[in-house]
C-alpha cells in the first residue's frame, strides 16, 4: 500500500516533490527585463511594469526576517494537539519575502535564523488525498 | 485636492458596541437623523449620498437609504476595508467641492459581530486558499516582533498605548469600551495573548455601528449654525501601495509601512500643514503596536523616538500631540464601515471644542489615518476656520 498522494491547498504557489523527504520550491517570477523576482508569480513586473516575465523556482532556503506565535488553533489544522502556530516571514536570496505558517514552538525562532522550505499535511479530502500547504522551519531541526 | 469650499455642516454617531436587538439600517437612521440635526438639515436637503459598509450584502446601502426617505438622490456604495468610511467621507466631500451638490451625506454602517459569526470558518477568507490560516493579528505581531528587534522595543510600551486608548474611551459616552477604572499598562500585559507579542487587550473589540457625516458649501456653515466654529477638510490623501524591495504579497493584511508616511506626506503638502502645527490625531490602532509606529511614519517624531513618546506620556490627552483622544479602535470600536466617520466625528467636535471631558486645548488641526487590507492608506487633514 502506498502512500496517499499530496495535492497543494491551492494550486500554482508550490512544487510537490515525489520523495516525501525533499523540499518544496515556490512557484515565482523573474522580470526579464529587469531582473527583479516575485512571490506569487505574476505576469506584469511590480517594479518596472514589463510584461515580460517568466516562471521560475524559488527557494527552499532563506532567512527569518521576524515571526510570531498565534496562541489559537490554526484553521484546518490536522493534529488535534496544536494549541497555536508560528508566522513568519521569510527572505529568499533571490529577493521576495515570503509570509508563510511556520513549524515549531513558540520558543523555536529567532530573527536572522536560516530557514527551510518544508511541506504540511492540513487535512484529508474525500478523495482520501492529503492536503498540503508549504511552512518554513528552522534549518537547525531539519538537520537533526 | 482642494477643499477650500468645502465644510463639515453635521456629524452623528451612535455608541459602537454589540446591538443585537437593531438592525444595521436602524443604526444607520439613528446616526444619520443625529447628524441632519447637529447640521441643521432635514434630508430633503441632502443631494448625494456615499454609504460605506464592509458587510457584503448586495445594495444594502441603497435599502438603507431609504429609511430616510425616497427623494430620488444619488446613492453610492463607498468599500474599502477598514478605510471605508473615511473613503465615503473624501467621496461626499469632492461631490461638494466639484460642485455636484450643496450637501452630501457620508454614512457608515455595519454589524461586524454577525460577520465574525457567519461566513465560512467565522474568519479570513475560506478554507481553500494559500493565506486563510493568517489572522490579521499575525500580521501586526509580525510588525511589533522586527520593531522589538530593530529598537529594542519592549512589549511594556505598546501596552501603555492600549492602556491609554482604554482610558482616553473612558471619557468618551459614544465608545464601545468604557472601563470603570484606570486601565494599568500591566493589566494590558496580563491578558490573554493573541499573537506573541499582542494580548488581547491591545486590540480592538468586534463591534456593530453606525457613523454619519453631513458635508456641504462652506458659506452654508454659518448660515445654519450661526455663532458655532466652523470646520473644514483641508486634504485628503488616499494611496494604495508602492513597490519596494522586499515586498511581500501573499498573507499581509495591509501594504509597508511606508504607505503611510507616503500618504501622509502628500496630505500635508496639499493642505500646507507642518505635522507640528497637528493639534490631535486618529489613527489606525487595530492594534497597539500600530499606533506606536504612526507617530514616526506621520512625522511627529524623528525615527526611533516613538518609544521615548510613550514614556513621555506625549500622546495622552495634555500630551504634546494627543492620539485617539475618542479611544481609538481600541476603544472607542471598529465597527467597519462607521470606523473613519466616527474619527471625523470626535475631530470635528475637538476642533469646535465641545468634546468636553476629552477637550484637547486650544484644538485647531485634526488628523484622521486608517489603513485597509489589500491595502490602502489614506490620512486626512480638519480645520478649525
Amino acid at each position: 500500500m502506498g502512500a496517499a498522494r499530496r495535492v497543494p491547498i491551492e494550486a500554482g504557489f508550490f512544487t510537490i516533490p515525489e520523495a516525501r523527504g525533499e523540499p518544496p520550491r515556490l512557484l515565482g517570477s523573474r522580470c526579464r527585463s529587469c531582473g527583479e523576482h516575485f512571490f506569487p508569480r505574476r505576469a506584469i513586473c511590480a517594479r518596472c511594469l514589463s510584461d515580460d516575465t517568466e516562471d521560475t523556482r524559488l527557494g527552499p532556503r532563506g532567512t527569518l526576517y521576524t515571526y510570531t506565535y498565534v496562541h489559537v488553533p490554526m484553521f484546518g489544522a490536522r493534529r488535534a494537539e496544536s494549541g497555536g502556530y508560528g508566522v513568519g516571514q521569510v527572505d529568499l536570496p533571490e529577493g521576495p519575502r515570503v509570509q508563510a505558517v511556520l513549524s515549531g514552538g513558540p520558543g523555536d525562532f529567532r530573527i536572522g535564523m536560516p530557514m527551510e522550505l518544508d511541506l504540511e499535511t492540513l487535512r484529508e479530502n474525500r478523495d482520501g488525498e492529503e492536503v498540503v500547504i508549504f511552512r518554513f522551519r528552522p534549518l537547525d531541526a531539519a538537520s537533526t | 485636492m482642494k477643499f477650500e469650499d468645502v465644510a463639515v455642516l453635521g456629524v452623528g454617531m451612535v455608541r459602537f458596541g454589540a446591538h443585537k436587538d437593531r438592525s444595521a439600517a436602524q443604526l444607520a437612521r439613528e446616526a444619520g437623523l443625529r447628524a441632519l440635526a447637529d447640521a441643521g438639515l432635514s434630508f430633503r436637503d441632502v443631494g448625494e449620498a456615499f454609504v460605506g459598509y464592509i458587510a457584503p450584502i448586495q445594495m444594502l446601502g441603497i435599502k438603507v437609504m431609504k429609511e430616510f426617505g425616497l427623494t430620488g438622490l444619488p446613492v453610492t456604495h463607498v468599500e474599502n476595508a477598514s478605510a471605508t468610511g473615511l473613503i465615503a467621507f473624501r467621496e461626499a466631500a469632492h461631490a461638494v467641492a466639484s460642485g455636484r451638490c450643496d450637501v452630501a451625506m457620508a454614512l457608515g454602517l455595519d454589524k461586524m459581530t454577525e460577520l465574525a459569526r457567519g461566513g465560512r470558518g467565522g474568519r479570513g477568507i475560506g478554507r481553500d486558499t494559500i493565506d486563510s490560516v493568517i489572522l490579521p493579528a499575525a500580521y501586526f505581531a509580525l510588525w511589533a516582533m522586527r520593531r522589538m528587534h530593530e529598537r529594542g522595543t519592549r512589549p511594556e510600551h505598546f501596552a501603555k498605548i492600549a492602556a491609554k486608548n482604554w482610558n482616553h474611551g473612558a471619557r468618551n459616552p459614544l465608545a464601545d469600551r468604557q472601563s470603570d477604572h484606570e486601565v494599568t499598562a500591566e493589566e494590558v500585559l496580563a491578558s490573554y495573548p493573541v499573537a506573541e507579542p499582542l494580548t488581547a487587550m491591545m486590540a480592538c473589540p468586534v463591534d456593530d455601528g453606525a457613523a454619519c457625516v453631513i458635508v456641504g458649501r462652506r458659506e452654508l456653515a454659518r448660515q445654519l449654525q450661526p455663532g458655532r466654529a466652523v470646520v473644514r477638510p483641508v486634504a485628503s490623501a488616499l494611496q494604495t501601495e508602492t513597490y519596494t524591495p522586499g515586498h511581500t504579497f501573499l498573507g499581509p493584511v495591509v501594504g509597508p509601512a511606508s504607505m503611510t508616511r507616503d500618504t501622509a506626506r502628500e496630505a500635508y503638502e496639499a493642505a500646507g500643514v507642518d505635522p507640528a502645527d497637528v493639534s490631535l490625531a486618529l489613527v489606525h490602532d487595530a492594534f497597539a503596536n500600530e499606533e506606536l509606529e504612526y507617530y514616526e511614519l506621520l512625522d511627529f517624531c524623528p525615527e526611533g523616538d516613538a518609544e521615548k513618546l510613550v514614556e513621555d506620556g506625549a500622546t495622552r490627552i495634555g500630551g504634546r500631540i494627543p492620539f485617539n483622544t475618542d479611544g481609538g479602535l481600541i476603544a472607542r470600536g471598529h465597527p467597519g464601515g462607521p470606523t473613519g466617520l466616527a474619527q471625523v466625528h470626535e475631530i470635528v467636535l475637538q476642533l469646535r471644542h465641545e468634546a468636553g471631558p476629552r477637550q484637547v486645548e486650544n484644538a485647531r488641526i485634526g488628523l484622521a489615518h486608517l489603513v485597509g487590507g489589500g491595502s490602502v492608506c489614506t490620512v486626512n487633514l480638519f480645520e478649525r476656520d
